[in-house]
């Protein structure tokens, strides 16, 4: 069953009224922000607004939407993804509704998140996908959450959550972390054994083998695209070999932003605004140079050490990361930022979807504080002009390397969805 | 005046696990509970101020769990655990009752160790000790400063743990930019065992201790940085205030980095209530 890209779009729910001179007067938008900025009168209706240019990429055919967890900052409003999906199964109709993910160690129990997307699963008829993640950097800090052991947490919390959903209970857990003597989920998911589970990382490989053996789907969470998105790739199909399985494309997915316009020219005039307000203000203590970022680094130390010294042989302290770039030059060399004609956006998420061989894109298509006349604008444009195109050459692309994993997959899939 | 020999770090196996240990000097046994700033935390070997006191007798310095060589010791989630492994680690070195001087996070264990064993403890020193809890004195956020800001910049670090935030000691001990890579890992080591037990709550303390501190009667002293921003000098008062054998509470010109911005003063102090 040969399927095309699946184009999902992703909305963040920055806060969107930040001063102007907010870069030069603020040290950071994570954690400590100070939350005497959010404005309440404009604030009003927000979620409305965000809801509805979800549902409104439901409407035009976007293949499903996606959510993700953040607290305490500017960039990313939902604390709570699932009440947002919760409404998003009462205004759309076709797409999935992607959670990604819900942050178990945060969780005092991780059968919470088993049952709330069981009950998402259920009110959506099926449609959702199940993000779980660990969490990172700032989570430590505003959840009081100590770093050293969540890996270990997080992947014992992962296999409860998924028993939780697919073994007939009550049955007992004996977890070092999540001792259970019941564990007996009502609703059940709709999908059976249980919803797809995504899993995000960087190019941890321990988490891609993690996720290879699980049947789970690696989302990438990288934030610039080239040869390292291809890189990663490989070492993900070679951790799904090592199980003895293979790969295929659905089983990975990657994160964009996209503006499309009527030339490059008007893309950029018009996005400029809401770029740069997510480059300088978003991603500030997050994925910027200046400042502090509470991402990675020796104040989180979640990752085994050796695997800390490899990161330092690997890197310069003061290289550039994504909310640094400076120009349309610089933010183009990091291919994760696609701002043009859709001729341009077309042709470079084609060679994208070529050579990085992924069949999930996962894209941003509202930027910092970007009008939602603008966000619809190019949500229209991308479906209407650039994704007919990707999808008609990626599935027969996919069909023509990947017709024999995609026929018989063996990894773990949703089944009953929509019925 | 004993004959100083350096020795390199030995591996002494306890139950299954590496532990390196370091020692220096003769005499009777000083076990050494080691901190941030310190031999095993930012740097492989003895420092200036271990150096002197060696000289107060035979210097042993355990490195702590997943420091420094020690392998890590995945039973250890919380202070108690930390506590066994340095029951351990004594038991291991056939150490039955000793003098023990414990800095920072080795403070702590060597606090908790006593109050659990106080049979164990011949004479207790803390140096700029964590572990209680002190209403409205919180320790600094060692965490959030060990991230590095404007790309490799150490400045909140230095700023937390020393009194001369631009000198040359806590410079060359935290340089900006990428420094020697094993240094940045050990302080990595650190960290990772302060996230393990030292998190939650995230301000290094144990509530329960507090209301411990009675059983500890032997000879004890508390010497403190007077300008510790890691953790205030406050908890320097009450550790002396609680501890039913504290001789005195003595202050150094510096900050939490007192063994490297003050070594022979903070040695001279330690060295006199040992001698």
């Amino acid at each position: 069953m040969s399927q095309p890209v699946q184009l999902f779009c992703w909305h963040f729910m920055a806060y969107p009224y930040l001063a102007d001179n907010f870069d030069e007067t603020e040290p950071t938008g994570w954690v400590t922000v100070p939350n005497r900025l959010w404005d309440r009168d404009k604030a009003r209706g927000l979620y409305q607004e965000y809801i509805d240019q979800l549902s409104y990429g439901d409407q035009l055919g976007f293949d499903g939407m996606v959510l993700n967890e953040h607290h305490q900052n500017i960039y990313g409003l939902m604390p709570s993804p699932n009440m947002i999906a919760a409404a998003l199964t009462q205004t759309t109709t076709r797409g999935k509704i992607v959670v990604l993910g819900n942050l178990l160690p945060l969780h005092m129990n991780p059968l919470r998140v088993a049952e709330e997307y069981a009950m998402l699963d259920n009110m959506s008829n099926g449609r959702i996908i199940a993000g779980l993640a660990p969490g990172s950097g700032p989570e430590t800090f505003n959840y009081d959450v100590p770093s050293a052991p969540t890996r270990e947490q997080f992947w014992e919390a992962v296999d409860l959550v998924t028993s939780a959903w697919s073994k007939d209970g009550p049955f007992r857990h004996e977890g070092r972390w999540y001792p259970l003597r019941y564990v007996n989920t009502w609703p059940r998911p709709v999908q059976v054994p249980h919803p797809p589970v995504w899993v995000p990382g960087s190019r941890s490989k321990s988490t891609m083998v993690e996720v290879a053996k699980r049947g789970f789907a690696f989302f990438l969470s990288s934030r610039s695209h080239g040869e390292e998105t291809a890189r990663s790739q490989r070492e993900f199909a070679q951790a799904i070999e090592s199980t003895g399985d293979r790969y295929q494309p659905f089983r990975m997915g990657i994160l964009l932003s996209v503006y499309v316009g009527e030339t490059d020219e008007q893309a950029k005039r018009e996005s400029r605004e809401g770029i740069w307000y997510f480059l300088k203000n978003c991603l500030k203590g997050h994925l910027r140079r200046t400042g502090r970022q509470l991402t990675f680094g020796p104040g989180i130390p979640y990752v085994p050490p050796k695997d800390f010294r490899a990161l330092l042989q690997h890197s310069k302290p003061d290289s550039k990361l994504l909310g640094d770039a400076d120009s349309w030059e610089e933010l183009e060399k990091s291919n994760s930022i696609i701002v043009g004609s859709a001729e341009t956006v077309y042709r470079r998420l084609s060679q994208l979807i070529e050579e990085s061989q992924v069949g999930n894109l996962l894209i941003q298509f509202h930027l910092g504080n970007m009008k939602q006349d603008l966000v619809r604008k190019s949500m229209k444009r991308f479906i209407e002009e650039v994704a007919p195109r990707l999808r008609e050459e990626s599935k027969a692309m996919f069909a023509e390397r990947y017709g024999r994993e995609l026929e018989h997959p063996r990894a773990l899939v949703g089944v009953g969805a929509g019925k | 005046m004993n004959t100083q020999t350096m020795t390199p770090a030995r591996t002494v196996d306890v139950r299954g696990r590496k532990v390196a240990v370091l020692e220096q000097g003769t005499g009777a046994p000083l076990l050494y509970l080691h901190g941030f700033v310190d031999v095993h935390g930012v740097k492989p070997d003895f420092m200036p101020f271990h150096d002197r006191l060696a000289k107060a007798g035979r210097l042993i310095a355990p490195a702590h769990s997943g420091v420094n060589g020690t392998d890590e010791n995945t039973d250890i989630l919380t202070i108690e655990d930390a506590v066994f492994h340095t029951l351990e680690v004594m038991d291991a070195l056939d150490l039955k009752r000793v003098d023990v001087v414990g800095h920072s996070l080795g403070g702590w264990i060597a606090a908790e160790l006593a109050a659990r064993h106080p049979e164990k403890v011949a004479r207790l020193v803390l140096i700029d000790a964590m572990g209680l809890f002190v209403p409205n004195e919180p320790t600094g956020d060692i965490f959030m400063m060990a991230q590095p800001s404007d790309g490799g910049q150490n400045t909140g670090l230095r700023e937390l743990l020393f009194k001369d935030a631009r000198g040359k000691v806590a410079n060359t001990l935290f340089p900006d930019g990428r420094g020697d890579i094993e240094d940045e890992v050990r302080r990595y080591q650190m960290l990772r065992l302060g996230s393990f037990i030292g998190f939650k709550p995230p301000y290094f303390y144990n509530r329960t201790l507090t209301n411990r501190l009675y059983r500890i009667a032997c000879p004890s002293l508390v010497v403190w940085g007077e300008h510790d921003r890691f953790v205030p000098p406050a908890h320097g008062r009450e550790y002396a205030k609680l501890l039913p054998g504290c001789m005195g509470l003595k202050t150094v010109d510096a900050a939490h980095a007192l063994i490297a911005e003050q070594p022979d003063t903070t040695a001279k102090i330690v060295t006199e209530f040992l001698g």
